[in-house]
C-alpha cells in the first residue's frame, strides 16, 4: 500500500508545537526543576542574627571579637560555644526575648555542647585557604567572598549539592554560573579570576591554593 | 496533530535542544567529576584550633622531651623538644610513631576485662572497674587470710626508680610478698658493677658528649642504646669535636659504620679484649699513677694482715692477657689491640663503655667489670668525659609502709626467683630463675601474678619456658594497655592508660650525665575506659584494707608522685615549684661537679676496687659448709684464685654440642624495630627493608661464606634449630656479618597485637638457649648454638 | 630544552650529610605522620606501599670485616628541570614558581603514572589501594594535608603545608618573606643527628648555599640534567661514585 504524501504532510502539520513543547518542557526541567532537585536544603541548628551582634547593633561587638586570628596566623572561623557563653551565661536572665536564645541555653549553653553550624563557605579538603593572606595582607573585605552576612538578621537555609556535597554558596548560587556579585560563586575559577587579575602569574600556581 | 513518530521526533529534538540550552548537562558533568573526587571512605581530617603541648616520652627509660601538635582535642603529630636537656630535639622512631600506639584501636584494651572461656581462648567479658578491682582485692585478701601473702608476685617493666615502680613494690611489701621482680635489663649489670667496684648503688652515668675517645664494647650507640634521642644528638657533638669512636661489634651495625674504627671480636670475648688493652696500658705504664696509687684497691700485689699474699690486678693482667693470648681468644690482631690501647691511653678524655645492643637486656658481670677497669686505669672515674658517680636525685622519701604480722612473716620467706639469696647475692631480680623455679615445682609457688608495663611472654629470652610457667600460675592479672602476648594469657585485665594519656615519671633517664627527673603529663584525655595503674593500685590497697590501706594514704597517683617531687623543690638546689616541673617536664642539676678523691667510693676499702671485697665476702658466705671449688662451680665461675674477685674473662659455656650446633645465633636490636613490651607500630614497618622482612618472612643476616657452606642464596628459606626449638627464616647475605654467626633481629614474630604485626616474622626469644652468667645469674641471651638447615 | 631562569624567587633545597646519617628512619616516620601517609598490612611490598621519603641502604661491597654501610634518605629531588612535569597530561603536577617545589594535585591526577615512569629517582608512588588507616588511627590525621584517594600519584612536597604555615605566621607580623629557620620540612626537623640542612638555594646567606660548595657535595644522577635541589655530602669516595654511572677514569677522587 502506497502512503498518500498529502496525508503524511497533513499529519505533521503543526508539528512545530511538539518541537516547542519539547523545547519549553526541557527548558523548564533544566532551568527550574533541575536546580531544585540538585540541592538539598538544611536549616541551621539555630537562627543567628549577625545584625544584632555586630558593631552597629546594641551588642556592638567588633567582627574580630568572634572571628579572629590565632597567634600562628590561622583563622578562628565560627566561634566556639565558650565564646557564646561569655555573654549568654545565665539562662535566668536572657539577653533577648527570642525563642532562639532559649534554645541556645537549653541545648548548647547548658550542656556546653558545640553548636553544629553548617558552614556555608566550607571549601573542599584539597583547598588551602589562609584568611590572613587575604584579609590582612591583600586587604580584601570579608564581604568580597562572604557577601552581606555581617548585616543579616537570620541564617538562611544551608543548601548543599546532592552530588558533590558542597554548599551552594561556594558551588554557585546561579545554576548557570552567572555571577552578579563576587561572592556568588567560590569555585576554583572564581579564586583564579582574582589571583590572575592581580597581575601575578605566580600567584595562580597550583600549590598556592592546593594542599 | 496526532502524536505520531514524526512528531515524537520533533518533540525529542525540541527537548534535546532545550536541555542543551539549559545548564543541566554541563552542571551534571562538572558535579559528577567532583563527585568522583569525594569517595566517602577517604577520610577528611576534622579541622580545629592548632596547639602544642609539651610532655615527655615515657615509652623507654630514655625520657626524651616531646611536643605534641594538636588539632582541637586530637593529637596529630609528635615532635622532639629542642629545649629539652635529654634529647635536644631528636627522638627515636618509636617515639615519633607514638600516636599509632595511642590511637590504634586494634591493639588496645578498651575496658577492664575478665576471662570467661578457657585461658587463651580469647573469650572476654567487659566488667565495671569496681568489680575488677574488687576481684583482685578479694583474692589478695584471701592469700593474706591463709597466711601466704608471698604467693602474690609482680613483674614490673617500669623504670626502677620511677614512682610507679616504687608504688608497686610498696604494694607488695605492705601485703607481705617479697616477690617483686623487674624485667631483666642492662641497668642491672651496671648497678652491680657500680656496687662491686665503686660501692655506690646509684646509676652509672656516662659523660659521652665530653669524651674525646670512646670505646664501645658492643653498645649500639646509634641503634637505640641509652636514651636514643640523646645518643643521636650526641653524635652531632662528636662530629664537631672530632671524637674518636671505636665500636666493637660482631656485625657492621649502624654504629660500626659510623665509627672511626670497627673491631669484631668473637661474641662473648669482649672482656678478654678489654683486658688485652689493659695489659698494654699496664705494661707500657700508660695508666694514671695518681689515681691508681691513691684511689684504687687491688692493683698491685698485697699481703693481708695474716700474711696471705694476693696477686694484684696488674700482675694477673700482665700474666694472662698479652696481646698474643688475646688475639687467640678474640680474633683481633695483637698489633691492633696495642694500637687501640695506646690511642685510648693517650687520649685526653677516653671512656670505655660496656654493653650489648640497645641495653634492654642484661650483660655479663665480669665483662662489664673488665671494661670499667679501663676507665679506672686512666683515672677517668668522675672526671669530665668519663663515667660518673653522681648523687641521687633529692626526691622525698615516702614514710615506711606499715607491716602487720602477716606481712612481716611473708616478707621473711625466700624469693621465688632466688635473687638476693647467697646463691645470687648481687642480682636484685631474676625472672629467668622465677620461671625455672615454677617449672620445677609441683603446683605453683605463686598464686597470683601481676604484670605491669611488661610483656615477658614475648620479650624474655627463652620465652617458651616463661609461657609454660605462666600456664601453671592460677591467677594472672595484667595491667597492660595492650592486647599483648602476656595479657592475652591473663585472667583479669586492668588496662592502664598509654603514655600519652597519663602522668608518669622517669627518675634519671638511662646514662644521662647529671641528675634529671622527667615528668610526663597527659596529652589527650583517656580515649577508652582505662585507668592509671597508679590510681588502681591505690584503690586496690584501700580495698584490701588494714595496714595495706594505711600505707597508701594518697587519694590518687598524682598525690603520691607530688609527695616525692616535693623533695626536689625543698632541696633548694634549684629554685623550682611543682608547677614549673609539670610545665617544663623536668627537674635537673644541669652540671656535674666532677669531684675527685676517695670519698666518692663507698666500697669497704673506700677505694675503687679492682679486687672486689664484696665478691670475696659473698663467695665466702656461700661456700660455708661446702668446698670452695664446689661453691665456685655452683656460681658458674671457672677461674681460680684472686682472679675470681677481679674483672677477668670467663668463657661463657653453652650446653649445646658445638659439633651438632656449629653456628652462633646472635640476636640484634634495631632502632627502627621496637623489641620491648611495646609492639612495633605500623609506621616502623615502613622503615624495614625488604631484605629484613618480606611479607611474613623474617630474614637473618648471614655472611656469604657461611651461607655458601650450606648452599644458601639470597632469599633462600632455611630453618634455624637450637636445642630449644626451631625458627623458619629466609637468608640475607651480608658481608658485614661475622662468618659462622647468624644475626636475627628482636621484635618480630608476635602472636598477639593486630594484623599489622601479628604473624610477621619470628621471635628469636623462642629458641634462645640461655645459660646463666657467672655470679650474677642473669640470662646470657646472645650465646645460643644453632644449626642451619636448608629447606 | 630551554632552561628557565632559576635565580628568581625562592629555591628551596636540601643537603643531606650521609656521614652523619645513621639510618635510624626517624625522617621517614616524621614524614609519614606529618603527611597523613596510610599504612598497609604488608609494608614489605615496596612496589605498592606508600613512602614519600625512602631510605636506601648501600654497602661498599667489601668483605668482612671491611664492610661499610651507609644510608641514603631520598625525598623528592624537587628538580629544577623536572622530568615528571612536562609528561603530565592533566597538568596535575607543576613546578611552583615561588618556591621551586614540584606540586602534585591529587584531585587533578588521573593516575596514568607517566610521571612515575619519567622520574629517575623513584620519588613518586601510586595509590594502588584506598588510603587505609588502621581502626581508630584516622583520629591522628592532620587537616593540613589532604588524604589521597585510590588511583592517584603522590610524592614528597617538602612539607609544602609547612611553608604555608610559616607564611601565615609571618603574615601576622605583616611579613611576606621568611627567615631561614621558619620553614623546614618535618624530616629535617626530626633528624636527630641534624644530618639534613634545609634552606633557600637562591639565598647566599643560608647555610645550605655554603654547604653545596663542598667538594664532597653531589647529587644523584647529576648527568641526567634534572638539576635536583637535594644535595648529598659524603667524604667517602665509594659513596660519591655510587651516585652516578661513571665511565672508568671519569670519577674524580676528592677524599
Amino acid at each position: 500500500m502506497e502512503a498518500d504524501p498529502k496525508e503524511a504532510r497533513k499529519s505533521t502539520k503543526g508539528g512545530w508545537i511538539f518541537l516547542l513543547a519539547g523545547l519549553i518542557g526541557a527548558l523548564i526541567v533544566g532551568w527550574i526543576i533541575f536546580p531544585v532537585l540538585l540541592y538539598s536544603e538544611k536549616s541551621q541548628p539555630l537562627t543567628f542574627s549577625h545584625a544584632s551582634h555586630g558593631p552597629e547593633s546594641d551588642a556592638g561587638l567588633d567582627c574580630e571579637e568572634c572571628h579572629f586570628f590565632y597567634k600562628d596566623g590561622t583563622f578562628s572561623g565560627i566561634p566556639k560555644i565558650k565564646k557564646c557563653i561569655e555573654c549568654h551565661e545565665d539562662p535566668e536572665s536572657p539577653l533577648t526575648e527570642s525563642p532562639e536564645e532559649v534554645k541556645l541555653f537549653t541545648e548548647y549553653v547548658g550542656p556546653e555542647k558545640e553548636i553544629p553550624w553548617l558552614i556555608y563557605s566550607r571549601q573542599p579538603d584539597c583547598v588551602y585557604f589562609p584568611h590572613i593572606a587575604h584579609v590582612k595582607m591583600a586587604e580584601i573585605e570579608c564581604s568580597v567572598c562572604h557577601g552581606d552576612f555581617a548585616t543579616r538578621k537570620t541564617s538562611p537555609p544551608y543548601k548543599v549539592n546532592r552530588l558533590t556535597g558542597y554548599s551552594i554558596d561556594i558551588w554557585g548560587r546561579n545554576i548557570a554560573g552567572y555571577k552578579r556579585n563576587t561572592w556568588d560563586n567560590m569555585k576554583m575559577d572564581d579564586c583564579a579570576e582574582c589571583h590572575t587579575k592581580k597581575g601575578k602569574e605566580d600567584n595562580n600556581a597550583c600549590f598556592v591554593c592546593h594542599k | 496533530m496526532e502524536f505520531n513518530r514524526r512528531n515524537f521526533i520533533k518533540f525529542a529534538v525540541g527537548g534535546t535542544g532545550g536541555i542543551l540550552l539549559s545548564p543541566l548537562p554541563w552542571k551534571l558533568i562538572d558535579d559528577i567529576a567532583i563527585w568522583t573526587q569525594n569517595w566517602s571512605w577517604v577520610p577528611v581530617p576534622v579541622r580545629g584550633k592548632f596547639s602544642y603541648l609539651n610532655s615527655v616520652c615515657t615509652l623507654c627509660p630514655g625520657a626524651c622531651g616531646i611536643q605534641v601538635r594538636k588539632v582541637g582535642s586530637r593529637a596529630v603529630k609528635i615532635e622532639g623538644r629542642g629545649d629539652y636537656p635529654v634529647n635536644q630535639g631528636g627522638i627515636c622512631p618509636l617515639g615519633m610513631a607514638g600516636l599509632q600506639i595511642l590511637y590504634n584501636e586494634g591493639i588496645r584494651w578498651k575496658a577492664p576485662m575478665k576471662r570467661v572461656g578457657p585461658r587463651g581462648s580469647q573469650e572476654w567479658k567487659e566488667i565495671p572497674w569496681d568489680e575488677a578491682i574488687d576481684e583482685l582485692a578479694t583474692r589478695i585478701k584471701g592469700l593474706r587470710e591463709k597466711g601466704s601473702p608471698e604467693k602474690l608476685a609482680a613483674i614490673d617493666g617500669n623504670q626502677s626508680r620511677s614512682t610507679m615502680a616504687l608504688l608497686i613494690k610498696r604494694l607488695l611489701s605492705s601485703i607481705g610478698s617479697p616477690n617483686y621482680m623487674v624485667m631483666p635489663r642492662e641497668e642491672d649489670t651496671y648497678d652491680m658493677v657500680n656496687f662491686l667496684m665503686q660501692g655506690s648503688r646509684g646509676p652509672i652515668a656516662f659523660d659521652l658528649e665530653n669524651a674525646d675517645f670512646i670505646v664501645s664494647f658492643g653498645c649500639s650507640l646509634f641503634d637505640g642504646w641509652g636514651a636514643p634521642g640523646r645518643m643521636l644528638s650526641a653524635s652531632r657533638e662528636w662530629v664537631k669535636n672530632k671524637t674518636y669512636l671505636v665500636q666493637i661489634d660482631p656485625r657492621t651495625s649502624n654504629t660500626a659504620s659510623k665509627a672511626d674504627l670497627w673491631l669484631a671480636p668473637f661474641p662473648g670475648t669482649e672482656a678478654a679484649l678489654a683486658l688485652g688493652m689493659a695489659h698494654v696500658i699496664i705494661k707500657e705504664k700508660l695508666y694514671s699513677k695518681e689515681f691508681i696509687e691513691n684511689h684504687t684497691f687491688g692493683f698491685a700485689d698485697w699481703f693481708e694482715e695474716d700474711g696471705v699474699k694476693h696477686k694484684g690486678f696488674s700482675r694477673i693482667v700482665l700474666e694472662k692477657y698479652s696481646p698474643q693470648v688475646v688475639e687467640n681468644i678474640t680474633g683481633i690482631k695483637g698489633r691492633v689491640i696495642i694500637e687501640v690501647a695506646r690511642k685510648f691511653a693517650s687520649a685526653h678524655a677516653p671512656i670505655a663503655l660496656a654493653g650489648r645492643g640497645k641495653g634492654t637486656l642484661p650483660g655479663s658481670l665480669y665483662e662489664f667489670m673488665a671494661v670499667h677497669a679501663l676507665n679506672a686505669l686512666k683515672g677517668r672515674v668522675n672526671k669530665k668525659g668519663g663515667p660518673l658517680i653522681a648523687d641521687d636525685i633529692p626526691l622525698a622519701q615516702w614514710s615506711d609502709p606499715e607491716y602487720d604480722p602477716v606481712a612481716m612473716d611473708g616478707l621473711k620467706k625466700a624469693r621465688v626467683d632466688l635473687a638476693k639469696t647467697p646463691r645470687y647475692p648481687f642480682s636484685r631480680s631474676l625472672v629467668n630463675k622465677f620461671t625455672e623455679t615454677i617449672n620445677n615445682s609441683h603446683g605453683s609457688p605463686i598464686d597470683t601474678l601481676m604484670l605491669f608495663s611488661a610483656n615477658p611472654a614475648f620479650t624474655i629470652p627463652d620465652s617458651q619456658s616463661f609461657i609454660k610457667a605462666m600456664a601453671k600460675i592460677p591467677f594472672i592479672v595484667s595491667f597492660s594497655p595492650f592486647m599483648d602476648e602476656t595479657s592475652l594469657m591473663a585472667d583479669l585485665i586492668l588496662p592502664d592508660h598509654t603514655h600519652l594519656e597519663k602522668m608518669a615519671d622517669i627518675v634519671w633517664p638511662t646514662g644521662i650525665q647529671y641528675p634529671l627527673y622527667a615528668l610526663s603529663q597527659p596529652v589527650v584525655k583517656p580515649i577508652y575506659r582505662t585507668e592509671h595503674s597508679g590510681d588502681v593500685i591505690i584503690s586496690l590497697a584501700k580495698r584490701i584494707g588494714g595496714p595495706v590501706s594505711g600505707s597508701f594514704q594518697w587519694a590518687n597517683f598524682e598525690e603520691a608522685l607530688k609527695e616525692r617531687v616535693k623533695g626536689l623543690y625543698d632541696s633548694g638546689r634549684e629554685k623550682v615549684s611543682w608547677a614549673d616541673i609539670k610545665e617544663n617536664g623536668y627537674w635537673s642539676i644541669p652540671a656535674h661537679s666532677f669531684e675527685g678523691g676517695s670519698d666518692i667510693f663507698q666500697t669497704p676499702s673506700k677505694r675503687f676496687e679492682f679486687f672486689s671485697t664484696e665478691i670475696e665476702l659473698a663467695i665466702k658466705a656461700y661456700s660455708k659448709g661446702k668446698s670452695f671449688d664446689d661453691a665456685l662451680l655452683d656460681l658458674g665461675i671457672s677461674s681460680k684464685g684472686d682472679e675470681v674477685y677481679m674483672p677477668h674473662y670467663e668463657e661463657i659455656k653453652s650446653g649445646a654440642d658445638k659439633k651438632e650446633y656449629p653456628l652462633l645465633l646472635f640476636p640484634m636490636e634495631l632502632i627502627n624495630l621496637a623489641s620491648g613490651w611495646i609492639g612495633n607500630p605500623p609506621y616502623l614497618n615502613k622503615t624495614l627493608f625488604d631484605h629484613q622482612l618480606k611479607r611474613d618472612d623474617l630474614f637473618v643476616e648471614v655472611n656469604p661464606k657461611t651461607a655458601s657452606q650450606y648452599r644458601l642464596k639470597e632469599g633462600s628459606k632455611a630453618i634455624i634449630r637450637s636445642p630449644k626449638g626451631e625458627l623458619r627464616v629466609r637468608i640475607h647475605l651480608f658481608h658485614g656479618a661475622m662468618p659462622d654467626v647468624i644475626f636475627i633481629p628482636f621484635g618480630l614474630g608476635h602472636t598477639a597485637y593486630d594484623k599489622y604485626l601479628k604473624g610477621k616474622g619470628v621471635n628469636p626469644n623462642e629458641i634462645i638457649d640461655q645459660v646463666e652468667d657467672p655470679l650474677s645469674g642473669q640470662p646470657v641471651w646472645w650465646n645460643t648454638r644453632v644449626k642451619l638447615i636448608r629447606i | 630544552m630551554k632552561k628557565e631562569d632559576t635565580t628568581k624567587g625562592n629555591r628551596y633545597g636540601m643537603v643531606i650529610d650521609l656521614d652523619k646519617c645513621t639510618g635510624c628512619g626517624v625522617c621517614l616516620i616524621a614524614c609519614a605522620s606529618e603527611n597523613n601517609i596510610p599504612v598497609m598490612y604488608d609494608e614489605s611490598d615496596k612496589t605498592r606501599n606508600i613512602t614519600w621519603l625512602q631510605i636506601y641502604m648501600v654497602t661498599n661491597g667489601k668483605e668482612f670485616p671491611e664492610t661499610e654501610v651507609i644510608y641514603i634518605p631520598r625525598p623528592c629531588m624537587q628538580c629544577d628541570n623536572p622530568p615528571c612535569v612536562p609528561v603530565c597530561p592533566a597538568t596535575a603536577t607543576d613546578k611552583d614558581p615561588t618556591s621551586g617545589i614540584i606540586s602534585q594535585i591529587y584531585t587533578r591526577c588521573i593516575g596514568c603514572r607517566y610521571c612515575m615512569a619519567a622520574c629517575p629517582y623513584h620519588a613518586r608512588v601510586f595509590n594502588w589501594f584506598d588510603p587505609w588507616f588502621p581502626e581508630g588511627m584516622d583520629r591522628y590525621l592532620s587537616p593540613e594535608v589532604s588524604p589521597r584517594m585510590r588511583g592517584v600519584v603522590e610524592k614528597c612536597s617538602f612539607c609544602h603545608h609547612r611553608l604555608m604555615r610559616a607564611k601565615a605566621k609571618a603574615n601576622v607580623e605583616g611579613r611576606r618573606d621568611l627567615k631561614e629557620d621558619e620553614y623546614i620540612p618535618a624530616c629535617v626537623e626530626a633528624c636527630p643527628t641534624k644530618a639534613i640542612t634545609f634552606g633557600d638555594l637562591n639565598n647566599p646567606k643560608h647555610k645550605i648555599s655554603e654547604l653545596i660548595k663542598s667538594p664532597h657535595a653531589f647529587r644523584l644522577l647529576e648527568r641526567l640534567n634534572t638539576e635536583p635541589k637535594v644535595y648529598y655530602i659524603s667524604t667517602k669516595n665509594w659513596v660519591r661514585r655510587m651516585a652516578d654511572n661513571y665511565l672508568s677514569g671519569e670519577f674524580k677522587d676528592r677524599s
